[in-house]
């Protein structure tokens, strides 16, 4: 009787898709929305929901690279410090080294760029842990910005400028058209591309990775210097918006945005995730503050909801595993 | 059946009996039906292919997880094994094929770990730790291994018999070896057997599992062979042959176990001259061609595995030359030497050869990237292709492409990281270890894989510590030791005594280096 093989499909309870971290995690979010929508009708307004991802895109642009971090099973704590950097080398180079704005944005970006490069490089050639290395650099990159800002912030930037974080385009906030592209092609790039397998493969098994002859050292160079690219955009979003550069911009940002990637269902142990996922994360966490700050709720209140919700998400997350059995 | 006869045998109640268990997971079948049983002193070998259920019986008789139906009985009375907790009250233990120790702890604290001693106010009692553990290695006559020693230290072999004397502290009556001889050197596995006599002698049931039948023979009173599932016959070792337990085990008969086919050889693929890589790559030179199997023998440790991962990239050479097909190269990572044609397929299976959780197909594509995807991006038909191809031509066990690779059984897992590379079209495969821990089917099917692989021109470097099938296999065996290659032997010259002799280091072989 054992001879025969027996047919291979399982009886599932739910279908796949149901099952999922990502899928779960959108219909809790769309029930958090009706009731909330339920107990405030300001909340579920098209204007409030533009104004929450218009607020949520600095945050946004770098979950995505974050996304790929987490999933070769690393983590980049040094973003909020490169923000920090940025906005202010941002505002020093215009004022002070006289440079166009437009050349002190690119210069800005690549400041970004260079500062996650250089966590890549600590992380792959020196092989220092992600985790000690980006403690390190987000010591020491806020330590940068608050030696060159002297504590003296830079405003007065010319008009146009202010295009990217306060006004709409075909009736929606400029930079949220920026976090819709780099989502695009970051999902694009994380499911059909090699670079996304091999990301996936390094956070599975980072020695078959290497021996399998795929890039790892050159993909995490990639990653991290992605984020810190993506930290300069935000940055750049970020001054456009507050209109503003203090030194102190940034901080605690490292946390917003593991919060959102971990819970939009990317494993912290790697080799698990989807932008989607992240998505999904960054519209709950924002949401979620939004609507209880708009319900009556004190702030404190909002944050320890929101560390509940994170909790929740990850015992769903393992009870599923359980379930696949991995 | 046989079966029936088997468990009538031995009058006393058994030490341990297992009646009609069954177990299935989703969509699989893991037992169906099985029943054996351990008499006292008594060594019990489970034989059967990966994936025939001996892990699931396993796991069952140590409480991992409940059986669907059946019973487990120790000493006449049913027990209920819900969790290792209880088994463990229940008088079994069982040696995994990972050891499950604290390598920072010393010999006692590990054997005592969980059940120490306790001196009052909850403390440890040191001394009665120290002094119990120095009566178990007195009773096993172990006389090299000190209670003090942290564990990290010692070797395998030592660390083996740490997990026993664990066992034994916490009165084991019934003892299960998984595969305990996969990662011993042939002195520590006759130590083994040593130690496994003295149990049987205090009256332990072992339940023995191996896939090497010399060790059943030399060390197994019965032997049970399970084939998908099924109880398929127990028979006394001394009834039977190996012969017969093979084509039990594999329910056909297996031709031959090294179908070698000569076949015209062709110009050097690989030529190395004195390759260096410090500590265990020295002054290296050797050449395979097109069409050649050519063996590597040697001692755990010699510098086999360093040796091929040095010409693979991973720790790159410090000196010396390589040559592709008459090109001198410089290979500083394996992306490189794969572009130059060389695959490896190595030892560690589960660490390095394959991604474990992710599926046959992402696996069977992952050195072949640049074959499915034009531009960067992966096309996906061709990729499903390319792993159904895959899986066709390697025959292996899969449920679907989107199976996670890591739960398929270990011969098949080794297809995989076979058949991943072979997508390459390589032109040197360099195989470290390929049947290590895998079935005798899967095997023979490996082995006639590397015979069609040389026949279609391929140069291959087969590293094996089993001297059968390096003797079995290549066309010439090259012998290392400490990082040297000590002796070179032609097919027709090549013998158990000469090329063992060779790995040992006896004088006799020294001189045949040329």
């Amino acid at each position: 009787m054992s001879e025969i093989p027996l047919p291979q499909i399982a009886k599932r309870v739910a279908p796949w898709w149901l099952l999922r971290h990502e899928t779960m995690l959108a219909l809790i979010l769309f029930v958090a929305l009706i009731i909330l929508g339920a107990l405030n009708n300001r909340f579920l307004t098209l204007d409030n929901l533009l104004n929450q991802g218009r607020l949520t895109t600095e945050v946004g642009l770098i979950a995505l690279p974050m996304t790929f971090i987490i999933i070769t099973g690393g983590i980049d704590l040094s973003v909020g410090s490169i923000v920090g950097l940025c906005a202010i080398l941002l505002g020093y180079s215009w004022k002070t080294f006289g440079f166009p704005l437009p050349l002190a944005i690119a210069f800005t970006l690549v400041v970004g760029a260079t500062a996650g490069f250089f966590n890549g490089v600590g992380i792959t050639r020196l092989r220092v842990p992600p985790l000690i290395m980006t403690i390190a650099t987000l010591a020491l990159y806020r330590g940068l910005a608050e030696g060159i800002s002297q504590a003296r912030s830079v405003r007065g930037y010319p008009e146009w400028f202010y295009f990217i974080g306060q006004s709409d385009l075909f009736g929606v906030p400029a930079q949220l058209w920026l976090l819709l592209i780099a989502i695009v092609v970051a999902g694009i790039a994380l499911d059909r591309t090699t670079f996304g397998r091999t990301l996936y493969a390094i956070g599975n098994n980072e020695t078959a990775a290497r021996f399998s002859g795929l890039p790892v050292d050159r993909a995490k160079l990639i990653i991290y210097t992605l984020s810190g690219l993506m930290a300069g955009l935000s940055a750049v979003v970020l001054v456009s918006r507050v209109t503003t550069t203090r030194s102190d911009m940034g901080i605690g940002y490292e946390l917003d945005v593991i919060a959102t990637v971990v819970l939009g269902g990317t494993s912290i142990f790697g080799g698990v995730g989807t932008i989607w996922g992240t998505v999904v994360g960054l519209a709950m966490i924002q949401l979620l503050k939004n609507g209880l700050a708009l319900t009556g709720v004190k702030g404190d209140a909002t944050i320890v909801v929101i560390g509940t919700v994170l909790i929740l998400s990850t015992l769903v997350a393992s009870l599923l595993q359980r379930r696949r059995g991995v | 059946m046989a079966n029936d006869q088997a468990l009538r045998e031995t009058a006393a109640p058994p030490r341990l009996s297992v009646y009609n268990i069954e177990k299935s997971f989703p969509g699989v079948n893991a037992l169906t039906g099985v029943s054996f049983n351990v008499a006292k002193g008594e060594v019990h070998a489970l034989l059967g292919e990966n994936g025939a259920g001996k892990s699931t019986l396993i796991k069952i008789v140590s409480g991992v997880f409940p059986p669907d139906r059946g019973e487990v009985i120790v000493d006449g009375k049913p027990v209920n094994l819900a969790r290792p907790d209880d088994a463990r009250r229940a008088g079994i233990a069982t040696i995994y094929q990972e050891l499950l120790l604290f390598p920072e702890l010393t010999v006692a604290e590990n054997v005592f770990m969980g059940h120490a001693p306790r001196a009052g106010l909850g403390r440890l009692d040191w001394r009665a730790m120290r002094e119990k553990t120095r009566h178990l290695l007195a009773a096993l006559e172990i006389h090299d291994l000190h209670a003090d020693r942290v564990v990290g230290s010692l070797s395998v072999g030592n660390r083996q018999r740490v997990e026993i004397l664990r066992a034994l502290s916490q009165d084991a009556r019934i003892l299960i070896m998984d595969e305990p001889t996969a990662a011993l050197t042939e002195y520590d596995v006759t130590r083994l057997f040593d130690i496994v006599r003295k149990l049987k002698a205090r009256g332990v049931a072992v339940i023995y599992i191996s896939h090497r039948l010399d060790e059943i023979f030399a060390i197994a009173d019965r032997v049970t062979v399970l084939r998908d599932g099924a109880h398929i016959a127990t028979k006394r070792v001394a009834d039977t042959a190996a012969a017969e337990l093979v084509q039990l085990m594999v329910g056909r008969k297996i031709e031959s176990l090294f179908p070698k086919i000569t076949l015209p050889i062709g110009g050097p693929v690989l030529e190395v001259k004195d390759l260096e890589r410090r500590p265990l790559t020295k002054r290296i030179s050797l050449t395979v061609r097109a069409g050649e199997i050519v063996g590597l023998a040697g001692l755990v440790g010699s510098g086999r595995s360093e040796l091929a991962q040095t010409i693979f990239g991973v720790t790159p050479a410090e000196g010396g030359e390589i040559k592709i097909r008459g090109q001198a190269v410089y290979i500083r990572s394996p992306a490189q030497a794969r572009t130059l044609g060389i695959a490896y397929v190595p030892e560690d299976r589960g660490t390095q050869g394959l991604v474990r959780p992710m599926t046959v197909r992402e696996n069977f594509s992952l050195a072949a990237l640049g074959k499915v995807a034009f531009g960067g991006f992966i096309d996906r038909a061709a990729e499903r292709k390319l792993a159904s191809d895959g899986v066709k031509c390697f025959a292996v066990k899969t449920s679907s492409l989107e199976q996670i690779a890591g739960k398929l059984s270990g011969g098949n897992q080794q297809k995989i990281v076979l058949g991943k590379w072979l997508a390459n079209k390589p032109k040197l495969l360099i195989l470290d270890e390929p049947t290590r821990g895998i079935d005798v089917g899967a095997k023979a099917e490996i082995h006639r894989l590397m015979g069609e692989l040389a026949a279609q021109g391929l140069a291959i470097l087969m590293i094996s510590s089993e001297l059968p099938e390096v003797l079995g296999m290549s066309d010439r065996v090259l012998v290392m030791r400490e990082g040297r290659i000590v002796a070179e032997f032609l097919r027709e010259d090549a013998t158990q005594e000469t090329v063992g002799a060779a790995m040992m280091g006896s004088h006799e072989s020294a001189e045949k280096v040329a």
